[in-house]
């Protein structure tokens, strides 16, 4: 009786690609080279290795690396159709812009993630542009830096500045109004707690106003097109504290109350200034812008001080 | 000293002592204590000279000696205190507004003198009193001589320290001792003094007997004003009147009071004054105000409350113990002053970054540019411009070694103590250059002037004589109306600069004592 020499059969490629395939979407999470290797353990590294190449460079696996070794996942199919016709390149700086989330990120930086030269960065770029999966946006900070970022996506506060920004102008107007208004309110406030000429505690703790407060005021009078937080009115109304107009005591409050944050509350208070503009001032010299120039005998000296002659004049 | 103020300090003493005094004065500023053989050959002027102008210098104050081991003596120039002739009329003022009339003429006597005894300094204010009053009445001596002994209790004046060979125990104790006097004024009044005050120390009474009546028995005892004591009362009414604006009108009658009890017994330099109780305040306030204990202690709480941090609560007893924060206070007041500096110089958005600076010490530029709600380039452009008159300074934060530009932090940060010198001297160089001007203008009108002096004199005589009114009518005539225009004009243009050179010694004295108080805090 000859021996019956069983070859093992060549397992057909189609096959190992379809079954990794199914592997992959039993485990959505990815699955390590461990797991193909116990599923089909006849099968030769060097076959596996085949097998996984192609389904990568046909863009149906997505390659990551995690603490346990090389991860294998199913591309979403929906993604793998829009990157069908790009290539390689296209799809690593896609890859980039697509982790950079919410703050986009810098051509430069892609150049550094990604390691392509220049022109082909720029290229690759005005292609995904035109495809219509990413987006560019002019970043607040530097008016000349472009960020990108994908074409669905919300740009952050962070880039585009904010309520105070409109198109990447910094709206001083509005600031400006925001800040009379503010300070008009505190300084009616604390005139109505002059008046009312009760025992001097009661005046004071009438005169201040909370920052919800304010807010409310300004919601109400609706001169801002855009919605305002308390923050942004907690921003505006510190620029009155820089002014010197206005002063703030923080005091805890109860949790709950309303306006409260992490149980402390602010509160402002219009103020009126510590002293008189003061001597120096008063006289020429104190505003002279060629101060340091002046000495008798020259040019300009204080005997014909040009700004001395229009102050005595007055 | 800095060259503007040795600028400052030989204009004021041309102008108060003449040239002599002046160029003896200036050597001394600027070569520091020398003998008098030196000096004798560096101003080139004859010795007798020397000697007068060292004397009036002396006389003043405004000079010392120091006998040196060798045998010489040597003289030094004091220039603080000459710049203080400055404000001789802020003094005159003060008292003014004390004491009237009497305390006005005294303290512009012991000024104008430098030191005076007692009996000469009342008999002359009694005789200028006596001008100015009606025909037929004359001024009490012993109404003078009670302003006197007021002026000596509340320390606003003190007796001239003795020659150096005296011990320095027996100065300390006597300095606010008031001789005793036979004053014979008008009526043989009898006036005896017989108080005894200690500079720092708590009051002791002690009576004295016996009375003497020979001229003059006050031999020797010589009396100056103390400029320190002015200075303490020009604080507190800088203290009085911010409380005033910040708060209202009691909080501040409350701070004044405070200050009026702790006059005599904080030590002039000190950060904070003794602590005061509750109960002692209630029963110091002046009559005029009854507001009860509780809303006193509320006032008192506001205060001890409030960011300013005037006031401070040091304890519990007696209805709570409260002192008055001196250093913390001057320190507010000259960091306000900087900033009206800033503001009226540069404008308010500009005040807005400094105020920001000041608060939050180093800021970045972007942050700067967050925190003052101002564009970029707005931002960017006010900040050079007060970094170029150094109001503002930049600091160095270097990521690398190497310092690289692009790698290192640049925080903006304002250097308040730089700031107030910077701009102290600022100050002494506008008052000079206001003294420069009005000299200026003196001497441009000197012709005009000496006429108008003339038909003046013309003009008295003749009333003297009993002249008909159509003669002087054509005297006045001489002064044609443009002149006499002319006359205001001047007139009114040296006014004004006087007034502005006491508004700017205003600055210099808070500039100077804020920078004195953080000087001396350990």
């Amino acid at each position: 009786m000859a021996e019956v020499k069983v070859k093992p059969e060549a397992p057909d490629p189609m096959d190992i690609e379809s079954r990794i395939i199914e592997l992959c979407q039993q485990f959505p999470h990815g699955i390590t080279d461990q797991v193909i290797q116990n599923d089909m353990p006849h099968m030769e590294a060097q076959q596996r290795a085949v097998a996984i190449n192609r389904l990568l460079s046909m863009g149906q696996l997505d390659l990551l690396r995690s603490s346990a070794g090389l991860l294998y996942r199913i591309k979403d199919s929906q993604n793998a159709s829009k990157m069908k016709g790009s290539d390689n390149q296209e799809k690593l700086v896609y890859q980039i812009i697509e982790d950079a989330g919410n703050k986009g990120i810098w051509s430069r930086d892609i150049r550094y993630k990604s390691n392509l030269p220049l022109t082909e960065i720029n290229k690759i770029l005005k292609n995904l542009e035109s495809k219509k999966l990413i987006k560019a946006v002019k970043s607040v900070a530097a008016s000349k830096k472009k960020v990108y970022m994908l074409y669905n996506l919300q740009p952050d506060r962070s880039v585009t500045g904010g309520a105070w920004y409109s198109d990447q102008d910094f709206e001083s107007e509005f600031v400006e109004v925001l800040n009379q208004q503010c300070f008009k309110f505190l300084q009616s406030k604390a005139e109505a707690a002059r008046d009312s000429k009760q025992n001097p505690m009661i005046q004071r703790n009438s005169s201040f106003a909370s920052s919800h407060e304010v807010w409310k005021y300004i919601c109400e009078l609706g001169i801002s097109k855009v919605e305002l937080s308390m923050e942004d009115i907690e921003t505006i109304l510190n620029t009155l504290i820089y002014d010197g107009k206005v002063e703030m005591t923080i005091i805890a409050a109860k949790e709950g109350t309303v306006g409260s944050v992490d149980g402390q509350m602010r509160l402002y208070r219009a103020v009126s200034p510590l002293i008189q503009p003061t001597g120096l001032v008063r006289t020429p010299c104190g505003l002279c812008p060629v101060f340091d120039d002046c000495h008798e005998g020259g040019e300009i000296s204080p005997s014909n001080c040009i700004y001395m002659t229009e102050w005595l004049e007055f | 000293m800095t060259q503007a103020e040795l600028r400052l300090c030989s204009l004021l003493l041309r102008e108060n002592f003449g040239e002599i005094v002046e160029k003896v004065g200036n050597s001394l500023l600027r070569t520091g204590p020398r003998p008098l053989r030196l000096l004798v050959g560096d101003t080139g002027l004859l010795p007798d000279q020397v000697k007068k102008a060292l004397c009036v210098l002396l006389q003043h104050g405004l000079a010392r000696y120091e006998p040196q081991p060798r045998g010489a003596v040597e003289y030094e120039a004091r220039g603080e205190r000459v710049l203080r002739i400055l404000r001789y009329p802020r003094y005159i003022y003060t008292a003014k507004t004390l004491y009237g009339d009497p305390g006005e003429l005294l303290v512009e006597e012991l000024l104008l003198h430098g030191h005076l005894p007692m009996s000469s300094a009342v008999a002359r204010v009694a005789d200028r009193l006596t001008e100015t009053m009606e025909d037929g009445k004359s001024m009490d001596l012993s109404e003078v001589s009670a302003t006197f002994v007021r002026l000596a209790d509340t320390h606003f004046i003190q007796r001239c320290a003795a020659p150096p060979a005296a011990p320095p125990e027996a100065q300390a104790k006597d300095r606010f001792v008031v001789p005793r006097l036979g004053l014979v004024g008008k009526g043989k009044r009898r006036h005896s003094c017989d108080e005894e005050e200690e500079g720092e120390h708590k009051a002791k009474r002690q009576k004295q007997e016996g009375g003497s009546s020979e001229p003059p028995p006050d031999d020797g005892i010589y009396w100056q004003v103390n400029l320190e004591r002015f200075h303490q009362h020009f604080r507190d009414q800088a203290l009085v009147s911010a409380v005033a604006s910040r708060m209202d009108q009691t909080s501040s009658e409350v701070v004044r009071t405070m200050l009026r009890m702790s006059e005599v017994t904080t030590a002039s330099g000190a950060s904070h004054t003794q602590p005061l109780s509750s109960n002692e305040i209630f029963r110091s306030l002046p009559a005029g105000y009854n507001i009860s204990k509780a809303v006193l202690d509320q006032y008192l709480a506001l205060l001890a409350d409030d960011p300013l941090e005037f006031v401070g609560k040091s304890g519990d007893s007696g209805g709570g113990t409260y002192t008055v924060n001196l250093h913390k206070a001057l320190v507010s007041l000259a960091t306000a002053t900087l900033e009206s500096i800033v503001e009226e110089r540069f404008g308010s958005r500009c005040a807005r970054i400094f105020r920001l600076l000041l608060r939050k010490k180093h800021l970045e530029q972007k942050q700067v540019e967050d925190f003052a709600m101002i564009p970029a380039k707005e931002a960017k452009d006010m900040l050079y411009r007060m970094l170029s008159e150094n109001l503002v300074a930049l600091q160095e934060i270097p990521k690398t070694p190497d310092h690289a530009p692009s790698r290192t932090f640049y925080l903006y940060t304002v250097n308040v103590m730089a700031a107030a010198r910077m701009l102290l001297h600022r100050c002494y160089k506008s008052v000079a250059n206001l003294m420069e001007r009005r000299h200026h203008e003196m001497r441009e009108n000197k012709r005009l002037l000496e006429k108008s002096q003339r038909v003046e004199a013309i003009l008295a005589s003749m009333q003297a004589t009993g002249a008909e009114a159509a003669q002087l009518h054509e005297v006045e005539e001489m002064i044609t109306g443009p002149e006499r225009q002319q006359l205001e004009n001047l007139k009114r243009n040296v006014n004004k600069m006087d007034a502005s050179e006491n508004q700017v010694d205003e600055t210099i004295f808070m500039l100077e004592a804020f920078i004195e108080s953080t000087m001396k805090r350990p």
